[in-house]
């Protein structure tokens, strides 16, 4: 197998001993894939052998399939006045049907679990036997806020298994949905902080302007969350000139108040001394427990898939890759911001060439065996991988595994020890998703 | 470090939208979020293609199930028109079946003096994929500021008069459903807002899907959409709290 940025390595585990991270396994156990971080390429390992900490990894990222189960990352605590309470999964500091299981003598957090799996619908069961275009409707669908990273890396893997071209201006397309919703999801994720931390003008501000993210969302592509952007020829893209040109000053606006808004929000005491040293994830466990996106960036280490990308767009243009050392929620807040400022920068080169995406046809990357594609991606809250069996235009199996699913771990660990009122900074600032998760 | 907040505020200036007092643009309400209804070509008359490739079925020979519809517009291009208004999205479940694609009676834009006293929302998830929590959220940013309408989002259901329920129910929201229900005090409202939560939706065949929010608690008013706009599901808590002001439902 021959593909940019993807290295085969001979089954078993893979060589060397420098830092690398587990990233898929498929569900067969078949097949894996670990990010290289010394040489900053994908291995992949077919009939992989897994330690024991990698297995304990697997089991988080399936958790929760057959019904609510937790997300472990160790022995459980016991001990004299050690209680456990359940946090949901009806709860609006969660705002979705989840929860976490807190083990506590009081005052500060002992341990916490998140309680996955109450949102499982059964999606990647549902489409087999679907065509591709019909259960790209299923798979939008598996969390709204990520939808476009979803179809895209889906679409990209389902492209591959059916040996399929793209028309170039689709991958334009893809890229910018993907874009503008990562500005969504980044501006959403500083305003949850924002109103933790009782700064409501600032959270007002930056609600709007996730807002106004959204509006621009629905005025490109007729959805505010994307549902259907991706569909060739869609009849809701607004994609002529004119449109362009209303978009460019749409984000122009935004990126402005963003700016100022920024400076304002990070030169805040209060807010700063919130999020300042609360919820550190270190390198360490970011990387043995598969952490991704701006959780990963946020603790060192510069793994960025869009890097990788080797569609058109991304290929062509200038990808900037933030990383912060700290590894704490104001971390992760200074990653967040400084992708908005890359989102906008990538769009504007995006819509700069436009008119020069050619109308010609991409040849999918290579299948990893007939009828088979996998494809990554990297969306909001980190690198997805879609694992997708196409054949006679019928969808046979999808598997995937998300963002959410590998950073509940360190949500989980960057909760032990703290006080209750650290939850909501250390929570919100992952960006992690249960019907993301649940799927 | 206040004055800067301020300052900004009012450089940006009145972003809150006239809705309801004026019908809501293509800005709060693209095409994908109205209801898709008959144009000029009659249901009986739309190429049956039309309806196979309705990944709910929503359009049959004689109607249109909004509360079927996820919006996917896959039927527009074929002669279907997206309605106008916001008002379209809702109804009772039986009102959001549109004989030969028509909105069975007009439920128009409330005028505000109608609106009983402040009303307390609760939200409960049973299992969205986000989205309609999302746009159920966003009323409180400054673009909707449901404040001004006497609304607010509350932390328990023992002081909420409107249950907002989204996403389609899981075997293991079930319980935590009816029990959210029961913890509200009298009188109170159900809104179901979504496809998923009005009939599964795209779910409706999935197979974590355990029942329908209506066989679990009493639903008043649907808000259809995939997921509705905000100024939609707005509208459907001004019509809650209209029927409220007078009463029970009938
Ligand atoms: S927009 Fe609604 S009615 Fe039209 S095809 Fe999609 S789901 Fe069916
Ligand atoms: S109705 Fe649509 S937007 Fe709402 S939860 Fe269901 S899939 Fe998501």
């Amino acid at each position: 197998m021959s593909r940019p940025g993807w290295t085969e390595v001979a089954a078993g585990r893979p060589p060397g001993s420098g830092a690398r991270s587990l990233a898929y396994v498929s569900p067969e156990g078949d097949l894996a894939l670990w990010n290289d971080h010394e040489e900053h390429r994908t291995l992949l390992v077919r009939r992989p052998e897994l330690s024991a900490e990698e297995r304990a990894v697997l089991g988080n990222w399936r958790a929760g399939r057959s019904g609510p189960a937790v997300v472990s990352v160790g022995e459980q605590v016991h001990g004299y006045g050690v209680f456990t309470f359940p946090y949901g999964p009806v709860a609006m500091g969660v705002a979705e049907a989840g929860g976490f299981e807190v083990r506590t003598y009081g005052e500060r957090i002992l341990e916490i679990e998140p309680s996955v799996g109450h949102k499982r619908r059964g999606i990647e069961e549902q489409v087999v036997g679907k065509t591709v275009e019909d259960a790209a409707l299923w798979i939008e669908r598996r969390a709204g806020p990520f939808a476009l990273s979803h179809a895209a890396a889906f679409r990209f893997a389902a492209e591959s298994a059916a040996g399929r071209p793209v028309a170039e201006r689709e991958l334009g397309v893809r890229a910018l949905g993907q874009e503008l919703q990562r500005i969504y999801n980044h501006l959403h994720v500083l305003a949850r902080l924002a109103e933790a931390a009782s700064q409501n003008v600032g959270a007002a501000q930056l609600n709007a302007l996730a807002e106004s993210a959204l509006r621009a969302l629905g005025a490109t592509f007729g959805h505010r969350w994307g549902f259907g952007a991706l569909v060739p020829g869609a009849p809701g893209r607004r994609l002529d000139a004119p449109d362009r040109t209303d978009l460019e000053a749409r984000l122009r606006r935004l990126g402005s108040e963003f700016e100022a808004l920024g400076e304002t929000l990070l030169g805040s005491r209060t807010f700063l001394d919130r999020i300042q040293s609360t919820g550190t994830v270190s390198t360490e466990d970011a990387l043995r427990w598969g952490a991704v996106g701006p959780t990963l960036r946020a603790s060192s280490v510069a793994w960025d898939d869009r890097l990788r990308d080797p569609t058109i767009p991304y290929r062509e243009m200038f990808v900037p890759v933030v990383t912060e050392r700290a590894g704490d929620a104001l971390a992760r807040v200074l990653v967040r911001r400084e992708e908005v400022r890359g989102s906008l920068l990538l769009i504007e080169q995006l819509l700069d060439r436009w008119p020069r995406l050619g109308g010609g046809e991409a040849a999918p990357v290579e299948a990893i065996e007939p009828g088979r594609g996998i494809a990554r991606g990297e969306g909001p809250s980190g690198d997805l991988v879609y694992d997708v069996r196409v054949s006679e235009g019928r969808i046979r199996s999808v598997a995937s595994r998300t963002p959410s699913q590998a950073n509940w771990p360190l949500v989980a660990l960057s909760l032990r020890g703290a006080v209750f009122t650290d939850f909501a900074f250390s929570f919100e600032s992952f960006g992690a998703s249960f019907a993301e998760t649940d799927g | 470090m206040v004055k800067s907040w301020l300052g900004q505020a009012a450089a940006i200036g009145i972003l809150t939208t006239e809705f309801p007092r004026r019908p809501a643009d293509p800005e709060e309400l693209p095409a994908a979020a109205r209801a898709p209804g008959a144009g000029p070509v009659a249901l009986a008359s739309l190429p049956p293609e039309v309806r196979a490739a309705c990944p709910t079925g929503a359009i049959s020979l004689t109607e249109i199930d909004q509360g079927k519809c996820v919006r996917c517009a896959r039927c527009l291009p074929a002669g279907l028109v997206p309605a106008p208004d916001a008002s379209a999205n809702l109804g009772s479940r039986a009102g959001l079946r549109w004989p030969d694609g028509r909105p069975p009676g007009g439920t128009g834009p409330a005028p505000l003096a109608e609106l009983g006293p402040s009303l307390h929302v609760f939200l409960v998830d049973v299992g969205s994929c986000q989205g309609c929590n999302l746009e159920v959220m966003g009323l409180a940013n400054p673009y909707y500021d449901l404040h001004r309408l006497g609304m607010f989002f509350t932390n328990s259901p023992r002081h909420a008069d409107v249950l907002v329920v989204v996403g389609v129910p899981t075997a293991a929201m079930v319980e935590p459903l009816r029990r959210t229900f029961e913890a509200m005090p009298a009188p109170k409202a159900v809104l179901a807002v979504g496809a998923c939560a009005i009939d599964g939706g795209i779910f409706a065949e999935a197979p974590g899907r355990a029942a329908a929010v209506g066989e679990i608690v009493p639903v008043d008013l649907y808000v259809a959409g995939c997921p509705p706009a905000p100024v939609a599901i707005l509208e459907g808590i001004l019509a809650l709290g209209r029927r409220r002001s007078r009463g029970p439902a009938p």
